[in-house]
């Protein structure tokens, strides 16, 4: 027995050296945010806002917020449509190559970003829509629909596929039923979808950087700030992105699991 | 969006007969990924395979079908090593992250409870939506010689330690990027395991480590291989961290990418080394996943 | 039914005016800025060029925003022109040995000598420099320079070791020795080391590309990284890196202002002259706005601007600007060298035949030094 015991500190011990390590950058960095040291160290310098100020006072770093929220909205809006689509399919249809559909869907995961960043800006400068808003919200689709529709396919999974039928015999069009029983059922799934698929959008950087052109999203402002000056206003714009990001998430997941739960 | 009609017939009859027709309805549904994806997933895909072929003068890339990018990157050494060396730290970051994420899933799956468990899945989730970059900046300044770590370890009488700019430094660079996600997954293959197995493993007297090694790790084999996999992919694919944290030196493939498209001035050279890593990614993950769902004899 | 029917088509025709308005929004968004906001210059050029400690006072004057796209290193520079659609940017700003390849790809506009002070320029140099002329024709408006030598880190090299390139080859600074990511700089010291100044670092034969390869070869024991901008900059800072090649006062003077015990010199085997100008792109539709740009970035206080900058700092290039400089920000003029008289007053230094123009090379194609330098990389 006491074996055992000391088997479960251990792994104890060890989960809270991995959640540390998981939790050190994040942690850091926001600390870092308020700090007054250019390249930080311990001891830390003084308590600043100034960072956040340099940030916030920065025209360039509104403009890159907007066009992330424009990209990130709607790229959101296009990826849960597809998703759902594709989800919906999935759920109620057996056809002929529906392998090959659902790999075509799901596969854009697992090709490096890098290697889709150069085929699209390729692809998209040879039929005249690179450097463009559009650019980064063409990708973003491709990039995110996989994961709305993985979200959307959970949550139909749960559905009574009688449910629909019943609608028709009852003698609702299918048009109706997937207003009337489909949509409804699936509208948390949708909403997380939504929020999810956003909150992807919005820290993706290696597509962005390279099509985006004169367009900078944040995550890209971040890279160029890396890449140029490297100080800590990086921290500031990491801070705000975290608490976009995760209030995405924690709406997502409430809804989820709220409507998930009530049905 | 396709035009907007209804079926108006009478629908009492039709129920699950229908299933297989395609109507309208059926295909308002299922084309808009079709399309998509065509235009834009498999359109940049092929294109850059066919881009591999095109040759650049003046700084203009010229539609050609030319074998001279290819002769001109496979016969150079420096992709050669590029290419080695990619795919060792690739497997480096591979087996250090499944091996560092084991035994936090197993205690998560099998030490704490539900609820516990379902915590931590979600604090493991929360990374993934914070910036990668702004995590990577996080390490540079911990890691630098005269960074964070290196301080605390003053403190004890030790170090300095070179950290940045080493394989250390790309190593720890690829756990933030994967090792939230290995957990997770090693976390939930492990948890599906039937546990009346390992009941019925240590009733016929075999060891603790003798059932992890021959009952837990073959019965939760898919799942440890499916996220050793997207660990192999995500590190195969990354250029921030040997970038910022492994000090380029020497370059892996993403970044010899970067190189060649924003210094080179060479898109179709750029495409070659995309490809070879696109078939390299698929044969590795081909590999992994029917060695994955291969039966046991 | 009818009940449905309408129902469903109505929320489909929600549904579709959500996809569309996804869709459209970007191109309305963006038009309808176009028309509220200033007059937007889109700029290429290098890092921090149009950061609001250059460019505020001149937008505020003039009603325009600048939209800059920030690149390193002029292969960078072209990559980002083919990236972008033709017509994207207004002006770029750019080094001279570039500063040629867009004149020859016909990309920009031909200025007017007489409407910038020429006669001011600090060295005759200056007035005709290498690759802002075509056949007697200039493109391309001179606004700062600098040298490239040995950048060191004060606490672990004298002044006196670092007055020759061979000191990157020093034990004690194995593995701290850092690259600036670009071949024309590093390789061009490299090619000086090996005394390659006549006629100069860039016009070498085959066999002093050779030699000059393999000396480079020789260093990699010693390096610890190949930096971009930001890399180089906090490598030094953070004292990661010691010493690094192809880079100068452009660099370590940010850090210097900052009090970083970090210096460049020109060693005595000769410095790099990194020269920056401005140039109008042909397809820009508002080439007065820019010009007049350009006529600030020479006068006085846009010379004094370009000493100061936040980004990096460059020489005045005219008598005006250095003037200006001493009497505003004595300071800086002193840490530059830019005095009359000053032993390290640039100007002087080119003089004494201690600086080359940095060039692309003359008798190897650009291709095979980006290729050495690949190659150098990872090896």
């Amino acid at each position: 027995m006491n074996a055992d015991r000391v088997i479960r500190w251990s792994i104890w011990v060890y989960l809270v050296l991995v959640f540390a390590f998981v939790f050190t950058p994040i942690v850091t960095s926001v600390i870092f945010s308020f700090n007054s040291d250019r390249f930080p160290t311990v001891p830390l310098g003084s308590f600043t806002f100034k960072w956040y100020e340099t940030v916030l006072n920065d025209p360039d770093f509104w403009k890159a917020a907007r066009t992330s929220m424009l990209v990130c909205v709607c790229s959101g809006v296009l990826a849960t449509f597809i998703g759902f689509c594709t989800a919906y399919t999935d759920f109620r249809y057996q056809f002929r190559f529906k392998g090959a559909y659902i790999a075509l869907a799901l596969l854009p995961p697992t090709i490096p970003l890098i290697i889709l960043a150069l085929g699209m800006l390729a692809w998209l400068s040879k039929i005249g829509a690179s450097g463009q808003v559009w650019s980064i919200i063409i990708a973003h689709t491709v990039l995110c629909a996989p994961f709305a529709m993985g979200v959307i396919r959970l949550r139909l999974q749960q559905m009574d596929p009688d449910l629909e039928s019943a609608a028709w015999n009852l003698g609702a069009s299918e048009w109706a039923a997937m207003k009337n029983v489909v949509l409804p059922f699936a509208m948390p799934a949708l909403i997380s979808a939504f929020c999810l698929t956003m909150a992807v959008s919005f820290d993706e950087f290696t597509v962005s950087w390279f099509v985006s052109g004169l367009n900078k999203t944040i995550p890209v402002a971040i890279l160029e700030v890396l890449q140029g000056t490297v100080d800590p206003q990086i921290n500031a714009i990491g801070t705000f992105v975290f608490f976009t990001s995760m209030t995405l998430v924690v709406i997502a997941q409430l809804i989820f699991s709220y409507r998930s739960n009530q049905n | 969006m396709p035009p907007l009609v209804i079926d108006s017939q009478s629908p009492s009859i039709r129920k699950l007969s229908v299933k297989n027709k395609i109507d309208l309805y059926a295909l308002t549904w299922r084309m808009p990924v079709i399309v998509w994806q065509l235009l834009f997933f498999v359109g940049p895909l092929l294109f850059m395979i066919a881009m591999s072929f095109f040759l650049v003068k003046n700084y203009r890339m010229q539609e050609a079908f030319e074998m001279k990018n290819w002769i001109k990157m496979t016969s150079r050494d420096y992709f050669w090593d590029a290419y080695w060396y990619t795919i060792g730290l690739a497997t480096l970051s591979t087996v250090v992250t499944s091996l560092l994420a084991f035994p936090a899933a197993f205690g998560l799956a099998f030490k704490v409870s539900a609820s516990v468990r379902r915590w931590a899945i979600f604090l493991l989730i929360i990374p993934f939506f914070t910036s990668y970059l702004v995590r990577t900046f996080s390490w540079y300044v911990i890691l630098a010689e005269s960074g964070v770590a290196n301080a605390l370890l003053g403190y004890l009488g030790l170090g300095p330690y070179k950290m940045l700019n080493t394989v250390f430094g790309s190593i720890v660079g690829y756990l933030t990027l994967t090792f939230p996600l290995v957990i997770i997954l090693q976390t939930l293959s492990l948890a599906n395991i039937d546990r009346s197995l390992l009941e019925a493993a240590q009733n016929l007297g075999a060891g603790r480590l003798r059932t992890i090694w021959s009952v837990t790790i073959p019965a939760a084999k898919t799942g440890l291989i499916i996220g050793a996999v997207f660990c192999f992919i995500l590190s195969f694919g990354d250029f921030v961290a040997p970038y910022y944290l492994g000090g380029s030196k020497p370059p892996t493939l993403p970044i010899l990418i970067i190189d060649t498209t924003k210094a080179g001035q060479q898109w179709p050279r750029a495409a070659v080394v995309a490809v070879v890593m696109m078939v390299t990614l698929m044969v590795v993950a081909y590999t992994a996943i029917s060695i994955a769902y291969r039966k046991r004899r | 039914m009818t009940n449905h029917k309408k129902f469903t088509r109505r929320k489909f025709i929600k549904a579709s005016t959500a996809v569309a308005s996804a869709i459209a929004a970007p191109m309305i968004l963006t038009s309808r800025k176009a028309l509220a906001a200033p007059t937007e210059i889109n700029m290429l050029g290098w890092y921090g060029t149009a950061e609001p400690d250059m460019v505020a006072e001149f937008e505020a004057a003039e009603n325009v925003k600048f939209v800059p796209k920030y690149y390193a290193g002029g292969d960078n520079m072209l990559a980002a022109l083919a990236q972008n659609p033709p017509g994207t940017f207004d002006l770029i700003h750019t080094d001279a040995e570039y500063a040629r390849l867009l004149i020859e790809s016909d990309l920009v506009d031909e200025l007017d000598p007489s409407d910038y002070p020429m006669d001011d320029l600090m060295h005759e140099d200056f007035m005709n420099f290498p690759g802002h002329w075509n056949d007697g024709k200039l493109y391309s408006l001179i606004t700062r320079y600098g040298h490239l030598g040995v950048s060191y880190n004060k606490d672990a090299i004298t002044r006196e070791e670092a007055m020759s390139y061979n000191v990157f080859w020093d034990e004690k600074l194995k593995g701290k020795v850092g690259h600036f990511d670009w071949h024309l700089p590093s390789l061009g010291e490299i090619s000086l080391l090996n005394g390659n100044t006549s006629p100069g670092p860039f016009d070498i034969s085959e066999d002093a590309w050779k030699a000059v390869q393999e000396k480079t070869l020789s260093l990699k024991p010693q390096v610890g990284g190949y930096f971009d901008f930001g890399g180089t900059f906090a490598g030094l800072k953070n004292a990661e890196m010691l010493a690094m090649v192809g880079i100068g006062d452009w660099v370590t003077g940010i850090l210097e202002r900052d009090g970083a015990p970090v210096s460049s010199v020109v060693p005595e085997e000769g410095g790099i002259q990194w020269t920056e100008s401005y140039s109008i792109v042909s397809t820009s539709t508002k080439k007065d706005i820019v010009k007049k740009y350009l006529e600030y970035t020479i006068s006085a206080p846009g010379q004094v601007k370009s000493a100061q900058m936040l980004g990096y700092p460059g020489f005045a290039v005219t008598n005006a600007g250095r003037a200006m400089l001493n009497e505003v920000d004595p300071k800086e003029a002193m840490r530059t060298g830019q005095v009359n008289g000053d032993a390290n007053d640039p100007v002087a230094l080119i003089k004494q035949g201690r600086i080359h123009y940095r060039d692309i090379p003359k008798q190897q194609s650009l291709e095979d030094w980006n290729d050495f330098w690949s190659e150098y990389k990872n090896a």
